[in-house]
């Protein structure tokens, strides 16, 4: 039966809008918004009310050493630091050197992915940034070979691609793009993780000042002092 | 009435409520001439609703558009083409239907008439003429019908693609000292009736000479100091007067102590001493580093003098 009533036409309900006299208020204001709303302030002042009682019913005499052990800077807690401890120096440098382990696979089968797509994506119709020279023996055959170049430099004819498969052909280009950027920037952690865990290890060296650099880099580069191994 | 005969199929699972049920046939638009379809029983119907919306059904879409997802049209060189469907690259019609030579992707393509044609994608990165190609050569003069030497074939790749471009008709003789790579290449060779395989030493000639008969196209990618000298022995052999010559330079191997554009000059000085007469060469860029690609004739008739 309800599918007949369905089929009867109604009137479209219409909802309330907010006045144009009211329009810098935003949208109207409905009961279920109104009631969010409420809620929200609702609970913040039980918060609010919370603290207070605690801090009304405080034992003056209360003591825990975290009291003295942590403290605010900038009114931000900060417990005593000792996540650091929970390893061994030893143990930490493993951690770290796994993690390398897992940035190297990640970087290796991001540049299989360039590879495969790169194979197929040629950029047929670009402009080349390549070299071409032509040899002419004298001057009238330099003359020809100019104006042939002039009329044949037109790229190859699409005429009409189905934009369908032109949509792929760009999604499949952005996809390389994003790629390479994704090998750069592992590249760039991976290189850096390398350094960290160099300058972790033992051996005395330094952080080379800017004009002891030969080739200049945005990178700090270090430099150690030669010690004799046996 | 609907015939229960014919609940056989839909009502199979519905313990034998052979006559179709109340509400069969065609999941919405009820009213329909229920007569025969509703016979296929059930509750009313979960396949034909499914349809219903989905309309063709499989491919997605009502009615499917026409045309397939590649397009390949031909390049300026004969033989050779460009695909543009997901991949947007360089192609050569593949010889050998359902087969890569390498892992290289295939594309297939069907015409109008149902047959199907089928392509092998063309790497620039992994070879030389392909990425010369694309760096907008004006000539390669391999093309279907021509007789090619092919110096420095390797394991085969781009003979491949020559074999495919010069089609039954055109013949490759592929020389290749390495038996190693050689091996992959008489491979290659024995599902391409065109291309002839030759392990031998490309710096001499004499010793195939019995297997190559007059060619109109050499190509040499020997990636050696010597191989001008190379090129003008074998071509001294097998090139007809007037044929035209293809040499992949690679100036590290040659000098790489000089700027690369010195080395490609001296080789192209060297190449107009054996009677070649080079007409252009384009650098590999954005595929290969310090390479470049010289493409001119040999023994070229005289022009006659203008008056």
């Amino acid at each position: 039966m309800s599918s007949l009533r369905n089929s009867i036409p109604r009137r479209a309900h219409k909802e309330r809008a907010q006045p144009e006299s009211r329009k810098k208020y935003g949208l109207l204001e409905k009961h279920k918004d109104h009631i969010l709303r409420a809620r929200a302030y609702q609970r913040k002042e039980d918060f609010i009310r919370n603290l207070k009682e605690k801090a009304s019913f405080k034992n003056p005499d209360e003591f825990y050493f975290k009291m003295i052990n942590s403290k605010t800077v900038d009114g931000i807690h900060r417990p005593k630091p000792e996540a650091n401890n929970k390893y061994t120096e030893e143990e930490r440098m493993l951690l770290k050197h796994k993690d390398m382990g897992y940035i190297f696979q990640a970087i290796q089968s991001e540049r299989k992915k360039v590879e495969r797509l790169s194979s197929t994506l040629h950029a047929v119709d670009d402009k080349r940034s390549n070299k071409h020279i032509y040899f002419a023996e004298d001057r009238e055959e330099a003359k020809e070979i100019r104006s042939r170049i002039g009329e044949s430099s037109s790229a190859p004819q699409f005429g009409n691609i189905p934009s369908r498969i032109k949509r792929k052909t760009a999604s499949s280009y952005k996809e390389l793009e994003s790629r390479k950027e994704r090998v750069k920037n592992l590249e760039k952690l991976y290189a850096d993780m390398a350094l960290q865990k160099e300058l972790k290890k033992p051996g005395r060296k330094r952080k080379l000042r800017e004009e002891e650099i030969l080739n200049s880099t945005s990178q700090p580069v270090y430099k150690w002092r030669a010690q004799r191994k046996r | 009435m609907r015939p229960p005969a014919r609940g056989g199929r839909g009502g199979r699972g519905f313990g034998g409520r052979s006559d179709g049920g109340g509400r069969g046939g065609r999941g919405f638009g009820g009213r329909s001439d229920g007569g025969g379809r509703g016979g296929r029983g059930g509750r009313g119907g979960r396949t034909p609703r499914g349809r219903g919306v989905r309309g063709g059904g499989g491919r997605g879409g009502p009615g499917m558009k026409g045309g397939s997802k590649v397009v390949v049209v031909p390049h300026k060189h004969d033989g050779v083409f460009i695909a543009q469907a997901k991949e947007d690259a360089l192609c050569t019609k593949n010889m050998v239907a359902g087969e890569s030579v390498y892992g290289e992707k295939r594309v297939s393509v069907q015409n109008e008439d149902g047959t199907k044609v089928e392509y092998r994608v063309w790497n620039p990165f992994r070879s030389k003429l392909a990425a010369a190609v694309l760096g907008g050569v004006d000539n390669i003069w391999i093309a279907p019908g021509a007789r090619v030497l092919y110096l420095g074939a390797a394991s085969g790749t781009t003979v491949s693609h020559v074999s495919d471009i010069v089609g039954p008709t055109g013949l490759v003789y592929a020389v290749e000292f390495s038996h190693r790579s050689g091996r992959d290449l008489v491979n290659m060779a024995k599902k391409r009736t065109n291309v002839i395989p030759i392990i031998e030493d490309a710096r001499h000639p004499a010793k195939y000479r019995m297997l190559v008969g007059m060619v109109d196209v050499i190509f040499s990618d020997v990636a050696q100091p010597d191989q001008a000298r190379i090129l003008a022995l074998n071509a001294s052999y097998f090139l007809k007067n007037g044929g035209h010559f293809v040499i992949s330079i690679k100036a590290n191997c040659i000098d790489s102590t000089q700027a690369p554009e010195a080395v490609f000059a001296a080789e192209v000085e060297k190449l107009k001493l054996e009677q070649f007469k080079p007409s252009e060469q384009v650098t590999l860029e954005p595929f290969e580093r310090d390479h470049a690609c010289v493409v001119g004739g040999y023994r070229m008739p005289k022009k006659p003098k203008a008056t």
